[in-house]
């Protein structure tokens, strides 16, 4: 049976411990040894109270109650020491640290995520289509006139079938169309092919960012505005627009839109080839044989439709001057883009 | 197309500098860029004449030449088998700087001192016609410098119109935008024509056999031209804008399109052996070699000028060699006609060949067009090649075409554009466009036959936004149709997937999904690709069937550059021909995630680098799984020809089968040349996204403390650990909370074909604490249970 004395006698051994401790681990280490509530020297004896006589059991419980303090407080005042003394100089904080590599995100995905992010916020949701098309949803539907020369604008790859590779993501704007009901309100990221010789300037696969709204009374101010929004969003608040005339054939008035060149402000560099402008997306009011062609009254709803090539943009953001790096997949390349 | 600034500015009288007017044409919709001709100004060059020249003896071809510049005599060198005495010719004095040559300097050459050059056309920058020299008209100036009597310190203005713009492709067509632009007129050029009394349709007969593929012909006899060098002026247009001078009948049609828009080809008139004109359709099989020498083979797609019986022209796109204006040329038929735009289109795609004429005839010309630009022509031919008009034009235009008249609702305009526009603005504007404009409340507008672009109310509301001004267009500050459409799960898994691939370290990958056919067959031998028609490289030929053939290109890209540990993913696509069709081709897009990992960690100074290998793929989809809270799959063994037979698996997840992962054949990997191991799942995008779970409800913590045991067993290699582990589970019952393997063991002290296992059980109760003695009898059944269902050994845990 243990008496007093023994407690006594374990609090000695601890303070010695402690005494002795040259580390932080050290003093756990005493702790654990003494203090631990599941078998420490100095706790487990609290747990043999119950067979000691009741007589002694108040004095002996406070005894061991009051070593226990004991012990608590040297611990506390020796750790309260070694944390004050010298650092550790085997620590060396220029080691790298202990972790594992993240990967990077392509950055075609950064750009696409980027701007879908900025019309989410505006109302617009994402639609997707097949990179296989149609005629009809690639062409015909969006107002190109079979044997007209816009189609030379877009030389296209075609598959077995008589259908071919989408050249634009446009067509996702018709499938939408045609299952929807106006208001409708949407962006269409995707993959786009495109048969043209591969250079450093051009790559017969690209991603394109398209939009459009359809509703009641919407106008080419509407159209202004949601894209200065963008652009701002995108490149930066203080940037200048500017909207000239273009020609596409599933838009009409046809707007090429131009910003301030974010690099030198508009005084002219080699990035916007000393024009101070750089050309940014195509854009227009929906051509009302596109809404014809996709049975909507285009006497009653009208519409505007944009869209980007993410590559040029990627391009400009990240000042890139080889398209092909995007499709090689070096990783040096990739996981230079966090 | 590109012209010269000072020719717009003939044309309009205004005073904007080059760059200002390149840039206010560009805000009006017809993009143009300025830049001065001349890179270098002509210093030092002036016009001089050879007062004599001799050759030097034992030479072939050096000359001696003294030449004047007026004021000052110079001897010089030259070689130019043209120069004679007399000549007015273009002389660079010591100091100049010529094209390619640099700074000139005092020479001497086979004892003959040499004070500058007779310049040709080549050395001053202008053509690269190295023939001879350069010679000017007789009333040139001597003295006077080079750049001003050439007219060449201009600026080159260059096009870049859309295809709608058939208008704008000619100086007359710039020069109508400058005009509406600057409020100003268009100064027309003025002529009269002397014709003489005989009749040209005495001589030749036009009839058209195709009348919808060519609306209109005419033609003009001129007789007994003298084909020469053009003036200066002519070839200094020509130049300016792009175009080779060649004679004076060539370079004025040439000149005249460039001026009108209207293309014109000069026939040698000999050559119509029937003294006719048929335009008709080319017979299948039907032979024709163009003026550039190439001979066709000719379908009916091609229209063809004949002279009843022989083609002299493919209609619209380029002569025949047989008919062209040579140098003893005398009688020149001149056709100036109008042909269908799709025609010229089909005819040019056929013989391969574009012209500046095909250009225009396919964005469709204006047919009221065609006898003006055909009498400037003939009247500059007339002036400057001689020759004798025949009087009247054979013009045989069935059906004449009229411009059309089209209703403009005011209020629609501001509509669409959200503008605010008077109904007098917009006549001004369609009036400066020479529209005729019928002011009623719906204005009734006539669009002359050179806009074949303006057809409809909105074609019109686009030229009064382009000529108002797009920056007058008001941007609105307001949020219209629907405020939140929400993502599509597809969108939101897409997001998923990258974040959690690229935080267990994968990098994300772009691929073409275009392949090669002949590297796609080792991983889809069975499936056959959808093939592009006309690939741009053999490489690049068909459509991928399996994501698994971008990651390998990727790796194999990175393997080529030394980039050997890789860990790569993408979200992409794979594109299968819809088995269950027949025979009909109706493809089907499969969204795939391909995963793939190759090489080895990178040592570090906590721990060596390790092998990538199959388990860390497994552990790159289970964490990717568990993150987008799809349920853990089944890795069932399954063939599959990418695959090496000994390492792979078919996932499953709800006994539907998601994808395959495994090693990559070692015999496709060789053939992308990577020479290291790959490992690569490739999963299907859709099968997965709908297994994902809905998120979970809060689970109370548990209130009462755990019991853990550890257990170990040695098995024979052949038994799985996700077996014991469901027998673990099994006869643990409620009150197993967890059972995880935390140590795999092989080696002497197990023995041969057999693996030692350590596994942490769990116990706890939601209800109570357990007794220690509860716990150490469901562990020893556990023990006996193991012990009855694999042959196994038990180590104390
Ligand atoms: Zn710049």
């Amino acid at each position: 049976m243990p008496g007093s004395n023994q407690i006594s006698a374990i609090l000695q051994q601890a303070l010695a411990a402690v005494a002795s401790s040259a580390s932080l681990k050290d003093l756990e280490a005493v702790d654990n040894r003494y203090l631990s509530r599941k078998n420490g020297l100095l706790t487990s004896i609290l747990k043999t109270l119950k067979d000691i006589p009741i007589e002694e059991r108040k004095t002996f419980g406070a005894a061991a109650n009051e070593a226990r303090l004991k012990l608590e407080e040297a611990i506390a005042q020796a750790q309260e020491g070694l944390r004050t003394s010298k650092r550790d100089s085997s620590l060396d904080p220029t080691l790298p640290g202990i972790s594992h590599k993240i990967g990077s995100i392509h950055p075609i995905t950064r750009v696409i995520e980027q701007i879908c992010q900025s019309f989410y916020g505006m109302g617009f949701t994402i639609a997707r289509g097949p990179e296989i098309e149609t005629d009809y949803y690639n062409f015909e539907a969006l107002n190109f006139p079979p044997d007209h020369p816009a189609r030379d604008m877009q030389d296209t790859f075609y598959v077995e079938g008589g259908l071919l590779l989408r050249t634009h993501t446009t067509p996702v704007q018709v499938r939408t169309l045609e299952k929807s009901k106006p208001p409708v309100k949407i962006i269409t990221p995707g993959k786009t092919f495109r048969n043209e010789a591969i250079s450093t300037r051009s790559y017969c696969v690209f991603h394109q960012v398209d939009g459009f709204l359809v509703d009641e009374g919407v106008t080419m101010a509407d159209l202004k505005g949601v894209l200065v929004a963008f652009c701002r969003d995108f490149f930066g608040e203080d940037l200048k627009l500017r909207f000239r005339p273009s020609f596409f054939p599933f838009t009409e008035p046809s707007a090429e839109v131009d910003i301030s060149c974010f690099l030198c402000g508009g005084k002219g560099c080699q990035l916007c080839k000393y024009e101070g402008w750089l050309e940014i997306l195509g854009c227009g009011m929906i051509d009302p044989n596109v809404l014809n062609n996709v049975g909507y009254d285009s006497e009653k709803y009208t519409g505007y439709a944009f869209g980007m090539g993410v590559e040029r943009i990627a391009m400009l953001k990240y000042k890139i001057n080889d398209v092909r790096l995007f499709y090689e997949n070096d990783i040096r390349f990739i996981r230079q883009f966090r | 197309m590109q012209l010269p600034y000072s020719w717009i500015l003939e044309l309009v009288n205004v005073d904007w500098p080059a760059k200002e007017l390149a840039d206010r044409l560009t805000l009006c919709g017809t993009v143009a860029n300025a830049s001065p001709f001349l890179e270098e100004p002509l210093d030092n060059i002036v016009v001089g004449q050879i007062l004599e020249i001799e050759p030097i003896k034992n030479t072939d071809h050096l000359k001696k030449a003294m030449v004047s510049t007026g004021s000052e005599t110079f001897q010089v060198v030259c070689g130019a088998p043209n120069a004679a005495q007399g000549q007015k010719i273009i002389f660079a004095k010591i100091g100049a700087k010529l094209k390619g040559m640099g700074e000139l300097k005092k020479a001497k050459l086979r004892g003959v001192e040499s004070f500058g050059m007779i310049c040709s056309e080549r050395e001053l920058g202008l053509t690269d016609d190295h023939s001879g020299i350069m010679t000017l008209d007789d009333d040139a100036e001597l003295g006077m410098a080079a750049d001003e009597y050439l007219g060449v310190k201009d600026y080159i203005l260059k096009f870049d119109l859309t295809p709608n713009r058939s208008d704008s492709l000619s100086a007359i067509g710039i020069a109508r935008d400058v005009a509406c632009l600057a409020g100003k007129e268009i100064k027309q050029s003025k002529f009269e024509l002397q014709e003489i009394s005989e009749k040209s349709s005495d001589v030749v007969k036009i009839s058209i056999a195709d009348t919808s593929a060519c609306p209109r012909y005419a033609a003009r006899v001129i007789r007994g031209v003298r084909i020469g060098s053009s003036p200066w002026w002519i070839k200094r247009k020509l130049i300016l804008s792009g175009i080779r001078p060649i004679s004076n009948v060539v370079d004025i049609t040439n000149l005249v399109m460039l001026e009108t828009g209207q293309p014109l080809h000069a026939f040698d008139f000999r050559q119509f052996g029937r003294r006719e004109v048929l335009v008709r359709r080319a017979k299948q099989g039907e032979r024709f070699t163009t003026l550039d020498g190439k001979e066709h083979e000719l379908t009916p797609e091609v229209l063809l000028i004949t002279d009843g019986e022989k083609g002299v022209a493919a209609a619209g796109v380029m002569g025949g060699l047989n008919s062209e204006v040579s140098s003893d040329t005398a009688d020149i038929l001149l056709e100036s006609a109008n042909f269908d735009p799709i025609t010229v289109r089909r005819s040019r795609m056929k013989l391969g060949i574009s012209s500046e004429s095909s250009t225009r005839f396919e964005k469709g010309a204006d047919p009221n067009n065609v006898t003006f630009a055909m009498d400037r022509a003939a009247y500059l031919m007339q002036q400057y090649a001689g020759g004798e008009i025949l009087s009247g034009i054979i013009d045989c235009y069935p059906e004449k075409i009229n411009p059309i008249t089209i209703d403009l609702r005011p209020s629609r305009v501001n509509a669409i554009l959200g503008t605010d526009i008077s109904k007098e603005r917009m006549i001004i504007i369609l009036k400066m466009l020479q529209f005729r404009v019928k002011d009623k409340e719906t204005l009734e507008v006539t669009v002359p036959t050179f806009r074949p672009d303006i057809a409809r109310e909105i074609d019109l509301i686009e030229e009064i936004a382009r000529i108002e001004g797009y920056e007058q267009i008001p941007s609105a500050d307001r949020n219209i149709g629907p405020l939140y459409t929400p993502l599509h799960p597809n969108d939101t898994f897409r997001q998923l997937i990258r974040t959690s691939m690229t935080a267990q370290g994968f990098d994300e990958i772009y691929s073409s999904t275009l392949a090669d056919p002949k590297l796609l067959t080792k991983i889809e031998p069975e499936k056959a690709p959808i093939a592009i028609m006309n690939p741009i490289a053999a490489d690049f030929a068909v459509l991928q069937s399996s994501c698994l053939y971008s990651l390998l290109k990727a790796i194999s890209n990175n393997f080529a550059q030394r980039n050997t540990d890789l860990r790569i993913f993408e979200v992409g696509k794979a594109f299968l021909r819809n088995e269950s069709a027949t025979g009909d081709l109706s493809p089907v897009e499969v969204d795939e995630i391909g995963i793939a990992l190759s090489g080895k960690s990178d040592d570090q100074w906590f721990g060596k680098g390790r092998e990538r290998d199959f388990y860390e793929l497994k552990g790159a989809i289970d964490s990717f799984f568990e993150f987008a809270r799809v349920p853990q799959c089944i890795y069932r063994p399954e063939k599959h020809p990418a695959f090496d037979d000994s390492l792979v698996f078919e996932l499953i997840i709800n006994e539907k089968r998601i994808g395959f992962a495994g090693l990559i054949k070692n015999e496709i990997v060789r053939a992308f040349d990577i020479k290291q191991t790959v490992y690569a799942a490739v999963l299907d995008f859709n099968i997965i996204l709908n297994s994902r779970q809905p998120e979970n409800y809060y689970v109370p913590l548990p209130k009462f403390p755990s019991a853990p045991r550890a257990l170990a067993v040695i098995v024979d290699e052949t038994i799985n650990v996700a077996d014991i582990i469901s027998k673990i589970k099994e006869m643990g019952g409620e009150l197993l909370e967890a059972v995880e393997l935390f140590d795999l063991y092989r080696g002497k002290q197990v023995g041969e074909g057999k693996k030692s296992l350590a596994f942490s059980l769990v116990f706890r109760s939601k209800g109570r604490s357990l007794e220690n003695e509860e716990v150490t009898e469901i562990y020893n059944n556990i023990i006996e249970y193991l012990k009855n269902n694999f042959k196994t050994e038990i180590r104390e845990g």
